[in-house]
């Protein structure tokens, strides 16, 4: 399993990437910046969905206009993280701390989508039961573990 | 200019919260995280307004209202962002601060960003009174997305200089 990453750094556009300079930060960018929009959104929805942000909107109002840019912001993260991941396939793949980020993120995304299917009903309840608030504190903590675990990689394996 | 900068830096190296960053494992992700976390809500409300501005997701509500209701959040994510900014440049301020990336994003880029920002979300208020927003206000979303990606661009060069 592990020679399959280790070939896939020497695929002739991965290593074009991660040997230009400008092309490896370009994605890099495309990254940081798809991650921030798309965390920054899901946060505002969890935030109002605890009551602490945007009170004077209804809950599916705030959901509904920042959902369409969560999920090209996720497109966006996902597909530039993977192209940095395959310049760094072999030693990104086995690395304990990616793995955490990568099982965090999964587990962050549950609870996004959970979130975001519970919507419409809770748009309706007069008050949002704690349940529900839990599932948003949920998705909140878990979103903010995955910057954690993303900025250890580098902290702790050097990688990246 | 450059002596000031230095001696500024070397004070904020000496601070314990600058040692903090500097000297213990766990200290300078830590402050990453203080400062990306800030960053998401950050540039996530801003995204979102310049969005709207452009015509994207209309229908929902105007640009005015989204605009009031990001308003508290986009500028208590400043706060995060400046202060784990902060906390990051102590760590290793003389090299931040001799650093042409750095210098770039905090001195050129960065405070045009934020003084365009706070152009775009005061004239929001008129732009956004009804559901189409003008061209003006459409140019004016598009500039602000760029001109935090220089931003960002800026802060992912560091690391090359």
């Amino acid at each position: 399993m592990g020679n399959f990453f280790e070939s896939l750094e020497h695929v002739s556009w991965v290593t074009t990437i991660g040997t230009t300079g400008w092309l490896y930060s370009g994605i890099s960018v495309i990254h940081y910046f798809s991650l921030f929009v798309m965390i920054g959104t899901i946060v505002i929805v969890d935030l109002r969905v605890l009551g602490l942000a945007a009170k004077n909107q209804g809950l599916a109002q705030v959901a509904e206009t920042l959902f369409p840019w969560t999920w090209t912001a996720l497109g966006l993260a996902l597909l530039s993280g993977f192209l940095m991941f395959t310049t760094d396939a072999g030693d990104y793949f086995p690395d304990t701390v990616f793995r955490v980020k990568m099982t965090v993120i999964f587990f962050a995304l549950l609870f996004t989508v959970l979130v975001k299917r519970n919507v419409p009903r809770w748009d309706k309840e007069p008050m949002i039961s704690i349940g529900g608030k839990l599932l948003a504190l949920a998705s909140l903590v878990f979103w903010v573990g995955a910057i954690l675990a993303g900025v250890e990689i580098a902290a702790i394996s050097g990688l990246g | 200019m450059h002596e000031f900068l230095m001696s500024f830096g070397k004070m904020l190296e000496s601070t314990w919260w600058g040692r903090g960053v500097r000297m213990t494992l766990w200290g300078y992700p830590f402050v990453q995280l203080i400062h990306y976390s800030g960053l998401a809500l950050w540039l996530g409300t801003n995204v979102a307004l310049d969005l709207r501005l452009m015509g994207a997701g209309k229908g929902r509500q105007t640009a005015r209202e989204l605009r009031d209701a990001l308003f508290a959040w986009n500028w208590i994510a400043f706060c995060i962002v400046v202060f784990g900014g902060i906390l990051l440049l102590s760590g290793t301020a003389t090299a931040y601060l001799s650093n042409p990336a750095f210098e770039v994003k905090l001195g050129v880029f960065a405070p045009l960003a934020l003084i365009w920002h706070i152009i775009v979300q005061q004239k929001a208020r008129s732009w956004g009174e009804t559901m189409d927003t003008p061209l003006v206000a459409k140019f004016a979303g598009a500039l602000e997305m760029l001109l935090w990606i220089c931003v960002v661009t800026a802060a992912v060069e560091i690391p090359n200089y």
